[in-house]
């Protein structure tokens, strides 16, 4: 049911009070990095690679730099050649890529260079200028092709396996033989692209005078961003500044500094400090931005009659394009969500994050979770049907519960999974549909699924600080180091800040993801953002009030314990008796007597242990959220068109902090993972070039045809989060797919195993299963 | 920049438009634009040069209009999908037009481009040609001598679409006794087919099909006729049956041309289903 | 020289002839509501009014529209009071990255300026030229038909006013 906004703005936990940066958006003042705009300001191109795989020979940039109008060109020898990755903490090996590449290209678009000119027109000028000399080399774009013996290799590793996950518990061999039912199932999701609306722009700018940069940049991690300029500039972290604008969508791909970052500050160093814009067009951004990895995934598992998952095993085959980006953690985790979700005893999955020579696979939203959803997913209704189970059933049979260690050692606290289940059936209609609507063509599906909330992948740490600041008018600023790329975090923080300090939230401006005015901050990537950066933002704005309550209790002569601030009253924490308004107390606060400034500070870092990428053991998130999602079909057999009626999804978000915004992320997340399942597919080419690397051709989802949708929301208040809260951005996205698979099984009894489900492979398999049934009449 | 500099003219009446398309060198109307933008942008990516004069016809009001009577149906070039979709009197045979105009790309593509750029384009993958041909359209023309020219829109597009003149109007003859049916298959959100598209028309004498056309668009060339299908309807009644019978009488080499299996699938699915159609409405109006 | 009318504001422009009213809007003249999602007319995010069409501005020369009425989002709101669907935007919630708005804005404006109580149907036709990625659909489709039956409210006060108007003159002309 669709909440509408709340105007009360106290006490704004819970309530769905407007955006707190709305109004610009909807007027069209905000301002993305896509729209910054400086006089004299220079745009930039970067240099690709025209060959999949070779080795630079030799640039000449002699002409070019003759060009009128081009005022910087940059290669690999005006940098310090040094790599940057974005898991280097637990996979140091995959640290692989250059911004600029000095020795060798891996696919093509890879960057050798940047020009900087005063038009567009005259960097691509430039860069036809240029010559570049190469030495060919033998190119794989097919993943299994890049596994085998005798494939090109990419990097230094063999096989062009960059990553091996063997995650490996229990005793396998044993548990399949005592299994009453084994089946082996292989399936397939596609590459896909992140098509935020906004490409990836920045803007950077060199200030002679103190050896400083600064870049404006749509970024989900300009903490990370930040690090990585540093890096590679060998810069101290003050000396680079990020300013995150208001972001267009980042979906992942906008997790870390990518070589536009890199060049745009440079070419401004070496343009004598004049800013440098570098925009991707479409077609950049799909050729050498980041993209999903496409996976197969291949399962054998068994269980026992009674419905008893025993074993799973299986091997997950990764493509990854030409260099790690967060390729290694993106398949640990496609292997280990299935332990929040199922107890499993017996386990043995291999991982294999794969090079190959074509664009770079990196997060995006769902972070391996929608491959191993769709995959598990599917394979779990299929072993329903071996052992003629109900699927509902068989799922809550081995689902995890609340307050359980699970076998690689996470920790699950609170787990409302078993409500998320039994809330989205009854509200489906499961009992009396399931399995009764062939004559229909009708079909209902469901797919479960669990998410963490943040994941300590690519520092030791990951933590979140904040700052509250209250003003001697009462007002309030928020600073947090939190990105808010759209999901409404600014928005979410503010209220916990609002909340935890006891005023309106329409007191409270918040300032976020500037890395030289707020604290640091991981970014928005794990569903982290409401758990972790929500908790330090309660801490600051509690900092906050016990700053401002102490001068009340030195001046009253009373005890701080005694003291809360509540709607904008200080008042006795027994009784809620009033002592004085806010105001008043602030007033105090900065009166002739005291003076002092309320500045509140807080900073959070959860509790997990780290994990061990081998053994697959470690508690990886400080708490954990669940969901399940049904959705109902009406398939045309004589098109193949699969007509999506109406889904639900009951989700434990621990506590809506803003229940609006809530149902917005999972209505976002079921549009995205809908588009994934029917029409999202990005494919390559001989040369591992898109083959359809433009919005004509590779189709996004619309308004049309997207069905009806309810968001149950089920608050399991969780101990460790911010008034209860977990938090939620990705986890809608990871069942849907199979959710939709199992209906169509039980609309009209077939099972697509390949995603995207196209008409063509309904038909076809519509075909095939009349074929087979054929075959057995006439054996009979 | 995102197009190589060009000189735009835009004259405001017919005359002053042909003057410039017949004394400019190098020249593009400019219609709609949507077609044409999209080209020159991608044509300078590729470093291909484009034209050196654009001659617009937004101003000139007198390629402008709809109009109806008794006889036809009069669409001026520069009408826009949108305005054709709108009118309100479309009636007898012009009632197709709804439903094509509807489907044609999306809503604000449809607010700009044009009936005549959708002829014109010569790009294969657009709706009208198709559709003309089924109606026995006649397209006129205007050349920068003065000199007019009318062609059948069939015998237009048999000469894929070429002419050194510019598009005025296009009528259509008012007719009552026809029974048309149109599919296109591709506004399904889960559907990712660019065009196809099915336009059958025919006469019902005491339930015989007659001067039957059928009319398909496989984005191979901008529409073909299917002669094989109408002999076989042009010899038969609409009986219980004839629409499944039908798809063993199709002329395979037009469906077939860079066609996928799926593709050549919905062909048959969209003539059975307008042959349906086309017998449901003989039915029920006792043709 | 040319004059193009946007916002009800007329601008005095020298273009070569090869402007997109997209370039013009946002690089010549700073309205940078209008965005650029894909420079192929796919996404939407370009979408202005063009006499109460719905337009894409990345395939529109600019040159082409002297003397036309040129609506963007800059335009909607007078002063600090928004337009019924900027405020019905809010209120639903439909704002998630923000990068699709004004362009989805601008797609159901000339809709519910031309029918202020579509069918879901209608919206999904209006709207199929704007992309939304974040996956806002269900929200803003709220927020349209919100926005409808405010702005119908608005159109039968206005009517009521304007009645009034003319019977009070029609009055006060018989009277003298």
């Amino acid at each position: 049911m669709a909440t509408m906004v709340n105007k009360e703005y106290v006490n704004p936990v819970g309530k769905s009070v407007p955006r707190i940066d709305g109004k610009g958006i909807v007027t069209g003042q905000t301002k993305y990095a896509f729209d910054v705009s400086f006089p004299n300001m220079l745009i930039g191109k970067m240099i690709r690679s025209p060959h999949p795989h070779a080795k630079i020979l030799s640039i000449d940039t002699s002409k070019a730099e003759k060009l009128p109008g081009v005022k910087a060109i940059i290669t690999a020898k005006d940098t310090y050649n040094i790599k940057f990755g974005s898991n280097e903490y637990f996979f140091p090996h995959t640290v692989d890529q250059m911004a600029i590449e000095s020795e060798k290209v891996r696919y093509v678009g890879d960057e050798i260079g940047a020009v900087a000119a005063i038009d567009q027109e005259t960097a691509e000028e430039a860069i036809k200028l240029i010559d570049v000399k190469y030495e060919l080399l033998p190119h794989v774009v097919d993943v299994e092709e890049a596994m085998k013996p005798g494939a090109p290799q990419i990097h230094q590793s063999m096989n062009n396996i960059a990553v091996i996950l063997p995650v490996n518990f229990g005793n396998v061999d044993r548990a399949l033989k005592e299994a009453d039912y084994v089946r082996e199932d292989r399936f397939y999701t596609p590459a896909a692209h992140q098509a935020a609306l906004e490409p990836h722009v920045c803007v950077g700018q060199w200030e002679a005078f103190s050896n400083k940069i600064t870049l404006w940049a749509s970024s989900q991690a300009p903490f990370k961003c930040r690090e990585a300029l540093a890096k590679t500039l060998k810069m101290d972290l003050n000396d680079v500044r990020v300013i995150k604008m208001a972001v267009g969508g980042g979906f992942g791909g906008k997790l870390e500094m990518l070589p536009m970052d890199f060049a745009a500050c440079l070419l401004s160093k070496k343009a004598g400090g004049l800013p440098v814009k570098i925009c991707y067009n479409r077609e950049e951004e799909f050729l050498s931005s980041r993209r999903k990895h496409g996976m197969i995934y291949k399962l054998k598992s068994g269980v026992k009659k009674d419905g008893t998952l025993l074993v799973m095993t299986g091997e997950v085959i990764a493509d990854g394009g030409a260099y790690c980006s967060y390729g290694p953690t993106v398949i640990a985790a496609a292997i280990m969500r299935i332990f929040m979700v199922y107890k499993i005893q017996h386990f043995r999955i291999s991982g294999y994050r794969v090079y190959t020579n074509t664009s770079i696979s990196g997060a995006m939203r769902g972070f391996g979770g929608v491959q191993s959803g769709f995959a598990i997913e599917s394979h779990m209704d299929l072993l329903a049907k071996g052992i003629g189970m109900d699927p509902v059933e068989f799922r809550l049979k081995n689902i995890t519960t609340p307050n359980m260690v699970t076998i690689n050692k996470m920790v699950l606290t609170t787990n409302g999974l078993r409500e998320c289940i039994e809330k989205a059936t009854q509200a489906a209609g499961w009992k009396e549909k399931h399995g009764k609507q062939k004559h229909l063509c009708r079909g209902l599906g469901i797919g479960i699924a669990a998410d963490v909330m943040g994941a300590k992948m690519y520092k030791s740490h990951e933590s979140a600080g904040s700052i509250v600041k209250v003003e001697e008018d009462g007002s309030v600023y928020l600073f947090t180091g939190a990105a808010d790329t759209g999901q409404g975090s600014n928005t979410a923080l503010s209220q916990i800040a609002a909340h935890e300090l006891g005023v309106s939230y329409s007191r409270v401006r918040c300032k976020a993801g500037d890395t030289e005015i707020t604290p640091f901050d991981t970014g928005s990537f794990a569903s982290r953002v409401t758990f972790i950066s929500g908790n330090a933002t309660k801490r600051a704005a509690n900092d906050a009030k016990k700053q401002i309550l102490s001068v009340v209790v030195e001046e009253l002569k009373l005890n701080i314990d005694d003291l809360n601030i509540i709607a904008e009253q200080v008042v006795n924490a027994k009784d809620n008796s009033v002592v004085m308004s806010f105001d008043k107390a602030l007033e105090l606060c900065y009166s002739f007597n005291y003076g002092r400034q309320i500045i509140g500070r807080g900073s959070y870092n959860p509790k997990t242990t780290p994990v061990d990428f081998r053994t697959g053991e470690g508690n990886v998130s400080g708490s954990y959220g669940f969901e399940a999602q049904i959705a109902e079909v009406e398939v045309n057999k004589e098109t193949g068109e699969v007509k999506i009626l109406k889904m639900w999804d009951a989700h434990d978000i621990g506590k809506a902090i803003n229940p609006q915004s809530v149902e917005a992320q999972i209505e976002g997340s079921l549009v995205m993972g809908i588009g994934y399942t029917f029409l999202e597919n990005l494919q390559f080419d001989k040369k591992g070039r898109p083959a359809n690397g433009n919005l004509a051709n590779y189709r996004l989802p619309r308004s049309m045809g997207m069905p009806a949708m309810e968001s149950i929301l089920i608050e399991t208040n969780d101990p460790e989060g911010p008034f209860g809260a977990k938090g939620m951005g990705e986890a809608s996205l990871l069942p849907t797919s199979a959710a939709i698979a199992n209906a169509i099984e039980d609309a009209i009894g077939v099972r697509i195993k390949e995603l995207p489900i196209t008409p063509d492979k309904i038909i076809k398999a519509l075909k095939e299963k009349e074929e087979q049934e054929n075959q057995e009449k006439n054996e009979k | 920049m995102l197009l190589n500099p060009v000189k735009f003219h835009t004259p405001k009446t017919l005359s002053e438009a042909l003057q410039f398309y017949g004394s400019l060198d190098h020249v593009k109307l400019h219609a709609g634009g949507s077609f044409l933008l999209n080209s020159l942008k991608l044509l300078k990516r590729k470093g291909v040069k484009t034209p050196a004069n654009i001659i617009s016809l937004h101003k000139v009001e007198e390629l402008k209009g709809i109009s109806i009577d008794q006889e036809k149906l009069t669409i001026k070039s520069m009408t826009t999908i949108d305005e054709l979709f709108d009118f309100p009197q479309l009636e007898d045979n012009f009632n197709v037009f709804r439903i094509v105009c509807r489907n044609i790309s999306t809503q604000p593509i449809r607010n700009m481009a044009t009936v005549g750029g959708n002829l014109t384009c010569r790009y294969t993958w657009t709706e009208m040609p198709a559709v003309m041909i089924g109606l026995e359209a006649d397209l006129h023309f205007m050349g920068s001598d003065g000199k007019s020219q009318i062609i059948p829109a069939e015998e237009f597009f048999k000469n894929a679409a070429r002419t050194d003149k510019i598009l005025t109007h296009v009528t259509i003859k008012r007719d009552k006794k026809a029974t048309i049916a149109y599919r296109r298959v591709k506004k399904s959100p889960y559907v990712d087919i660019p065009l196809l598209s099915t336009f059958l028309k025919t006469y019902f004498d005491r339930g015989r099909f007659t001067n039957t056309r059928v009319v398909i668009n496989n984005c191979v060339a901008f529409a073909q006729r299917d002669h094989v299908l109408e002999d076989f309807l042009n010899q038969n009644t609409c009986a219980n049956g004839i629409a499944q019978e039908a798809l063993d009488h199709l002329d395979k080499t037009i469906y077939s041309t860079r066609s996928s299996d799926y593709k050549q699938h919905m062909f048959r699915v969209s003539i059975k289903s307008a042959l349906e159609e086309l017998i449901k409405s003989s039915k029920h109006s006792n043709k | 020289m040319m004059t193009l009318i946007i916002n009800h504001k007329k601008y005095e422009l020298d273009l070569k002839g090869n402007e997109t009213l997209l370039e013009v809007l946002r690089d010549h003249l700073g309205l940078t509501g209008t965005k650029t999602g894909c420079e192929e007319s796919e996404c939407g995010t370009c979408t202005v009014n063009i006499n109460g069409k719905a337009i894409l501005s990345c395939v529109t020369f600019a040159c082409a529209l002297e003397g036309e009425s040129i609506t963007t989002i800059e335009g909607l709101a007078k002063g600090e009071l928004l337009h019924p669907l900027q405020q019905a935007f809010l209120d639903h919630g439909s704002v998630q990255c923000g990068f699709c708005i004004p362009g989805m804005i601008m797609s159901a404006k000339a809709l519910l300026d031309k029918n202020s109580e579509p069918t879901r149907e209608e919206i999904d036709y209006a709207l199929d030229g704007n992309l939304c990625r974040c996956g806002g659909y269900p929200k803003i489709l709220e927020a349209i038909w919100q926005a409808g039956r405010e702005m119908k409210k608005d159109q039968e006060l206005k009517d009521i006013v304007n009645e009034s108007i003319e019977l009070s003159e029609s009055v006060s002309a018989k009277s003298t």
